[in-house]
């Protein structure tokens, strides 16, 4: 197991190299200037062209590149091309916004995902699974800004329970909870209708099994036939499922903070990339991308703990 | 007799000032705090020599001062802000002194305490926007000089006289005329100071949270009178639609509107919201790109000329848009045109779909021609270029339009891509608009100071010139009019409409002023700004 979590830690290494280096050119290929767009369309191109300079953007690529990974290196992240503050403490004030909105979307969504999935099984086309099934197909449908559009229509306007505008102090347990509520609802009715159908078919492809019908002609009580012999495989797929979508989650993630005006990366990398600030893009995607090496990993691992016949040697 | 009925009016005049006064107090509401949601990710600068968009020059306006000022709410007013008074020039025109304020204080920073401007603050703007290191107005104080008359009087020379029209508008609260104190920004570094600025507005600099905010805090030294808002949070909310629901929660109490007739109408239904719409606002012009083949022949712009319908224009864009019939805009700056001047001179172009057909037959395209146009996704670009759209295929020119991203349509735009180029702008004087839309040194890649003359057009440098360093106003119009009736003549570009700006706000806030114009572009806060009940 431990020389397994090396070698997969050591595979991460080259895959976040490349991605690091496509995310440097990436930004750098795409039109538009930062100095453009940070001195507006009335300056000269005498004052555009001393702003590139002074951002080091004339500098060839490749010593762009070299200063990008040594400053990686170092734990410098650089400074915004456009404020010029510190990119690192930029996403130190914003990241535990975006870390709140993503777990708590994930794991409500999980949660109630897979607690309706097991439901919607269970009672196969009964009035429970039509809901179900219409509630997941809307899930699916609907885009992360719209639905977080219309909990706040509901919630925030014609109800007035929640707030429409920021994230809340953070050392405030209440006020950010107050503030997460919505947010995260939104993030967590988008996980849930992709966990929920992939647990349902999941259940329903297991119910089907040999071993289960056997278990059943064993006399094995109905509640432990599902508890002992269903769920615990069924749930296998299911969990490699959770990894794949918290990721599509993340990107969910960049609109919802948007659409709710909270502080977060993703709002931070929709407004660098307005504005072409690549030192703070590449550094957020330097993060995004970890994050999703992270999760991959995890998803991994966790499979050897929910299936004995996965072993790591 | 008289006696009595004196004591009667003065205890009348003292029960009726003791209630208005007491009334003024109740509809006040208790918390002075106006939050404020603007389009915008993020700030960029708010050094006021820097900054250049909207949301940034918004704070700017809050928190620094010029010598003299555009008055609040009406542009066509100048008023003393940091001087004394607006000084006539001597020297023939080449000598500004201005007298300054006394006790004019600088915002406490960083623990430091504030201390008194004084001319050496006010030249060391002067010079710090002047230098192009530090400055991206330094174009407009190039022949200038700058000496403090002991601590209260700073003397500004010219190498050539200026008109009071041209002048002005370097000293006022608007890009290279905001005055930024000495110590703090030396104290700072520039850099610093883009994300801390420290000025001698009615409000200060309290907090900037990235992507978030920036919390101003009510300037209780200011030299008008401590404001009544206590604070004043600007919020960057580039969704329209979370502005929107956080000024209908009570959340927000001011948000920057969307520029379409949609919006304002159906904001404005909302009980307790009110809608402003107001000027300047930005040109919009189409610029025709004379080295494409098709447009270089006079015909085939008149063509598209006669097929654009300007009421159609407002029509569509409602209250957000008014006319415009010149580059310079008449409604707001000296030097603009009139419609009835324009039609007095036969170069109106008014909507005539055959004769647009005909002139494109005589210029050898009976049956139309295409062109692809790169655009912005903002809607403001986009829903003018798709109007022309329609309105040109009425006469079988094909318009394609590329949507890209609004920075790479700038710089896509300076690299000459546009067979036509629809420019929305403001600029501080017909000066300004002309040099850097029609003067030579200003075409695109090629011109010797490359800007934005997007049509190549070379024939109204001496006119622009001629102007620029005439004295007498009467003869400083007459030529800016004169080159821009060249412009009508030769239809170098087609003035379409102003767009408004649009802001929505709860009804409960009372700016202080009247606001017509203001060309900060946003609904100023002011000291007298405030909240009631």
């Amino acid at each position: 197991m431990g020389s397994y979590l090396v070698r997969r830690i050591l595979l991460a290494i080259p895959i976040l190299f490349a991605v690091l280096t496509l995310v440097f050119l990436l930004v750098r290929v795409a039109p538009g200037d930062p100095a453009v767009a940070a001195l507006g369309d009335y300056a000269s191109k005498e004052a555009v062209e001393a702003l590139r300079e002074k951002m080091g953007l004339n500098a060839p690529l490749y010593v762009q590149y070299f200063q990008f990974l040594g400053g990686l290196f170092r734990g410098d992240l650089g400074r915004s091309l456009i404020n010029s503050r510190p990119v690192a403490s930029q996403i130190a004030s914003a990241f535990p916004y975006t870390l709140e909105l993503t777990a708590s979307g994930i794991i409500l969504g999980s949660l109630f995902g897979i607690l309706l999935g097991i439901l919607t099984a269970l009672r196969r086309n009964r009035l429970v699974d039509y809901i179900g099934r219409v509630f997941s197909l809307v899930g699916l449908s609907v885009p992360a800004f719209y639905l977080g559009i219309l909990l706040l229509l509901i919630f925030s306007i014609k109800f007035n329970l929640f707030p429409v505008v920021g994230g809340g102090d953070l050392s405030n347990f209440g006020e950010t909870l107050y503030y997460l509520f919505l947010p995260a609802l939104t993030l967590a009715l988008i996980m849930m209708s992709y966990i929920t159908r992939m647990t349902r078919s999941s259940i329903l492809n297991i119910l089907n099994e040999d071993y289960v019908r056997t278990a059943r002609a064993k006399g094995l009580r109905e509640r432990l036939v599902i508890y002992k012999h269903v769920l615990r495989n069924a749930l296998l797929p299911v969990l490699s499922v959770v990894g794949m979508f918290s990721i599509v989650l993340i990107g969910s993630s960049v609109m919802t903070e948007v659409v709710f005006s909270r502080p977060g990366l993703g709002k931070m990398m929709v407004g660098a990339m307005k504005q072409r600030d690549y030192i703070t893009l590449q550094s957020i995607m330097v993060i995004f991308s970890s994050l999703v090496v992270f999760i991959n990993l995890i998803t991994d691992l966790a499979y050897g703990f929910t299936d004995p016949r996965i072993r790591y040697d | 007799m008289y006696r009595k009925l004196l004591v009667v009016s003065l205890a009348l005049t003292l029960i009726i000032g003791v209630f208005a006064s007491g009334l003024w107090a109740q509809e006040l509401a208790q918390n002075q705090v106006l939050r404020i949601a603007l389009d915008a990710q993020d700030l960029s600068t708010l050094d006021p020599h820097r900054s250049a968009t909207t949301p940034d020059r918004a704070i700017v306006d809050m928190v620094f001062n010029g010598l003299i000022r555009y008055k609040p709410g009406d542009i066509s007013v100048f008023e003393p802000d940091l001087a004394v008074e607006i000084p006539e020039p001597t020297d023939g025109g080449r000598v500004w002194t201005f007298e300054l304020k006394h006790g004019v204080m600088v915002h406490p920073w960083d623990g430091n305490a504030g201390y008194e401007l004084t001319a050496e603050d006010v030249v060391y703007s002067f010079t710090k926007a002047a230098n192009p290191d530090r400055s991206s107005y330094a174009g407009e104080y190039v022949g200038m000089s700058f000496e403090a008359v002991g601590d209260y009087a700073v003397k500004i020379t010219l190498e050539e006289p200026l008109s009071a029209m041209l002048f002005l508008p370097k000293v006022a609260d608007y890009a290279g005329g905001f005055i930024i104190p000495k110590v703090p920004i030396e104290a700072m570094g520039d850099d610093a100071f883009k994300t801390h600025p420290v000025g001698t507005g009615p409000f200060m600099y309290n907090e900037y949270v990235p992507m978030d905010r920036v919390v101003l805090k009510g300037n209780a030294d200011y030299f008008r009178g401590a404001p009544i808002l206590k604070t004043v949070e600007v919020r960057y909310m580039p969704e329209v639609a979370s502005r929107e629901l956080g000024l209908r929660s009570g959340e927000l109490e001011v948000v920057e509107g969307r520029r379409e007739q949609d919006w304002v109408e159906t904001i404005g239904t909302n009980p307790g919201i009110v809608v402003d719409s107001f000027g300047p606002g930005e040109t919009v012009t189409m610029h025709f790109n004379l080295k494409r083949e098709e447009l270089s022949k006079k015909g085939v712009r008149k063509a598209i000329a006669y097929a654009l319908d300007r009421n159609g224009f407002l029509a569509f864009f409602g209250d957000t848009a008014e006319a415009l019939y010149s580059p310079v805009p008449g409604n707001y700056l000296a030097g603009g045109l009139t419609y009835p001047e324009l039609w007095a001179a036969g170069l109106a172009y008014d909507v005539d779909l055959e004769e647009a057909k005909d002139l494109l037959a005589d210029a050898g395209y009976p049956n139309g021609f295409s062109m692809e146009a790169v655009t912005s996704e903002r809607a403001s670009y986009r829903r003018v270029y798709e109007q022309i759209q329609a309105h040109l295929r009425q006469v079988g020119i094909d318009l394609e339009l590329r949507v890209v991203d609004h920075s790479t349509m700038h710089s896509m735009i300076r690299d000459d891509v546009n067979p036509i180029t629809i420019y929305i702008a403001w600029r501080p004087n017909a000066d300004v608009f002309l040099t850097r839309f029609y003067h030579s040194d200003s075409i695109v890649v090629t011109g010797a100071k490359p800007d934005t003359n997007f049509s190549h057009y070379t024939g109204i440098d001496d006119l622009i010139e001629t102007a620029r360093v005439q004295v007498d106003a009467d003869m400083q119009i007459a030529c800016w009019k004169e080159a821009q009736r060249e412009l009508a003549e030769y239809l170098v570009s087609y003035p379409l409409i102003m767009l408004k700006f649009i802001f929505a706000r709860s009804e409960k806030v009372d700016w202080g002023y009247d606001l017509k114009s203001t060309v900060a572009l946003y609904t100023q806060i002011t000291e007298k700004t405030r909240i009631l009940k």
